[in-house]
């Protein structure tokens, strides 16, 4: 009698188990999907820029600071490893093309010109994609979470292997004002 | 975070009022034909067989003519309209904001059409999700700047996403097919009542079924009508409101909407069937008013006014 009582509550054990941990990889893996979707926007970026660089160089010429700090930002978005440090390198990064873009407005022959209007809609266009895309990663990740958080799967979850997931924030530091040269 | 889940409330709301609109068009039309077929039948039992055989007839042929509008209806539209599919190629900048917003909304990618007019309009079809085609016109795309096609989009996509392209091609047959009915029973009373002056059995219950018909004849399509329109305008609220909640920005559609009340215009291939399938009325020019029972849009400066709020 004792017998099957104690085989009726592991069995009851391992079927709250295994909902446990397919709830768990249902939300980890949409996680997943969603970083790769922000991952295809990033690196769509950070190929588009020395295209839009190597564009302007030569009209821009006396703008090399700028030009510089861009090619560096991107350089450090590229090297960042994960959400959390991907987060501030993709900020700045956006920061520092938001300062071209501004001063490029100078120049009337780059903004007639097809090839730079071109690059220049597509790095909007990446851009918005990237926090379109960020806000669904971000609350796949929370639903992830809060449900390895909370109990009962709180019990199981660091045990069966799933750790937190870190969400993607891109702060807004305070808005460098680009600095215009009146010559 | 708490914006976005009062849309998501608006949403769950509007879908079950969309069932209870539907199911109330749907006994409206039986009722219309169980009224007729009693009356045909010019019995006075209670239960008329051939009113309830008429009413079910209704049910059956209303449900198959809806699918046989959702199978094709968008199609037709598209091709009356002169839509023309195009790729990234032939507008960048339309088709990456299109692709912005689908990210934005979850929503898979729609086919994007483009239309040959100057007028400035854009609409959505698509019987499913999945399966959607947001059109604007050329006029559209050169007289808006990114942030306002953007809300235009984004406002398309939100038909697309709350399946309103789908609700409204069901509840148009339904209206259409009450019309047609009463229409018929219009007719069939003023057959009737001449072949009655030779009857001479004269029956007092069916004179009452007659005259109830007849009430219900005249008003029926115009309630209808007016449930119709009362729908269409309560989902282009839905749509505004969603529309800002894909973008985070209600700047964009504010402004769009300025300029398309100001240059809408009619253009071919556009009449009654469709209108109510684009952003702003395409038939209509906004000096004409109409009574607001029977607009299938609601005014734009009550659109822009409503958008302000949301930003606040």
């Amino acid at each position: 009698m004792s017998f099957w009582i104690i085989v009726g509550i592991l069995v009851a054990i391992g079927l709250w188990l295994i909902a446990v941990y397919n709830g768990l990889v249902g939300t980890r893996n949409q996680s997943q999907t969603a970083w790769s979707q922000i991952d295809v926007q990033l690196k769509r970026r950070h190929d588009l820029i020395p295209n839009l660089v190597q564009v302007v160089k030569d009209a821009m010429g006396y703008e090399q600071e700028t030009l510089t700090k861009i090619v560096q930002a991107r350089n450090n978005a590229v090297a960042a490893n994960g959400p959390a440090q991907a987060g501030p390198a993709e900020a700045a990064l956006t920061q520092a093309t938001r300062g071209l873009f501004a001063l490029m407005e100078n120049y009337p022959q780059l903004k007639a010109n097809d090839n730079v209007k071109q690059l220049q809609e597509e790095l909007t266009t990446t851009e918005n994609k990237i926090a379109f895309a960020r806000q669904f990663y971000n609350d796949s990740v929370n639903s992830y979470n809060t449900r390895r958080q909370t109990f009962p799967a709180v019990l199981a979850a660091a045990s069966l292997g799933f750790g937190p997931i870190e969400l993607f924030n891109m702060p807004e530091s305070e808005r460098e004002v680009p600095k215009v040269a009146l010559r | 975070m708490s914006a976005t889940t009062n849309f998501v409330a608006a949403q769950k709301q509007n879908r079950r009022n969309t069932l209870l609109l539907l199911a109330a068009l749907t006994v409206l039309a039986a009722g219309v034909g169980y009224l007729l077929g009693a009356v045909l039948e010019g019995g006075d039992s209670v239960v008329s067989p051939t009113g309830v055989a008429a009413a079910g007839l209704l049910a059956v042929v209303s449900v198959l003519w809806s699918l046989i509008s959702l199978a094709v209806g968008d199609k037709m539209v598209l091709a009356m309209a002169g839509a023309k599919e195009i790729d990234k190629a032939d507008a960048p900048q339309l088709y990456n904001v299109v692709e912005e917003i689908s990210i934005a909304s979850g929503v898979p990618m729609p086919k994007v059409m483009v239309l040959d007019t100057e007028a400035l309009n854009a609409f959505a079809t698509g019987n499913r999700i999945g399966n959607g085609t947001i059109a604007v016109t050329r006029g559209l795309l050169d007289k808006l700047s990114r942030d306002e096609l953007q809300g235009v989009v984004a406002h398309e996509m939100a038909h697309l996403a709350n399946l309103d392209t789908r609700y409204m091609v069901v509840v148009g047959v339904t209206v259409g097919l009450i019309a047609l009915v009463c229409d018929m029973a219009l007719r069939t009373l003023n057959w009737g009542s001449v072949q009655r002056r030779d009857d001479s059995k004269g029956k007092s219950g069916g004179g009452l079924l007659i005259i109830v018909l007849l009430v219900v004849a005249i008003l029926a399509p115009l309630a209808a009508k007016a449930v119709q329109m009362a729908v269409s305008r309560q989902r282009e609220y839905l749509a505004d409101a969603t529309s800002v909640q894909f973008t985070r920005n209600p700047n964009g559609l504010i402004s769009a909407l300025g300029k398309l009340a100001e240059a809408a215009a009619p253009f071919p291939g556009v009449s009654r069937a469709t209108q109510h399938l684009f952003i702003v009325n395409p038939v209509q020019t906004f000096t004409s008013k109409t009574p607001a029972l029977l607009a299938t849009h609601p005014d734009i400066e009550d659109r822009i006014a409503r958008l302000r709020n949301l930003g606040s």
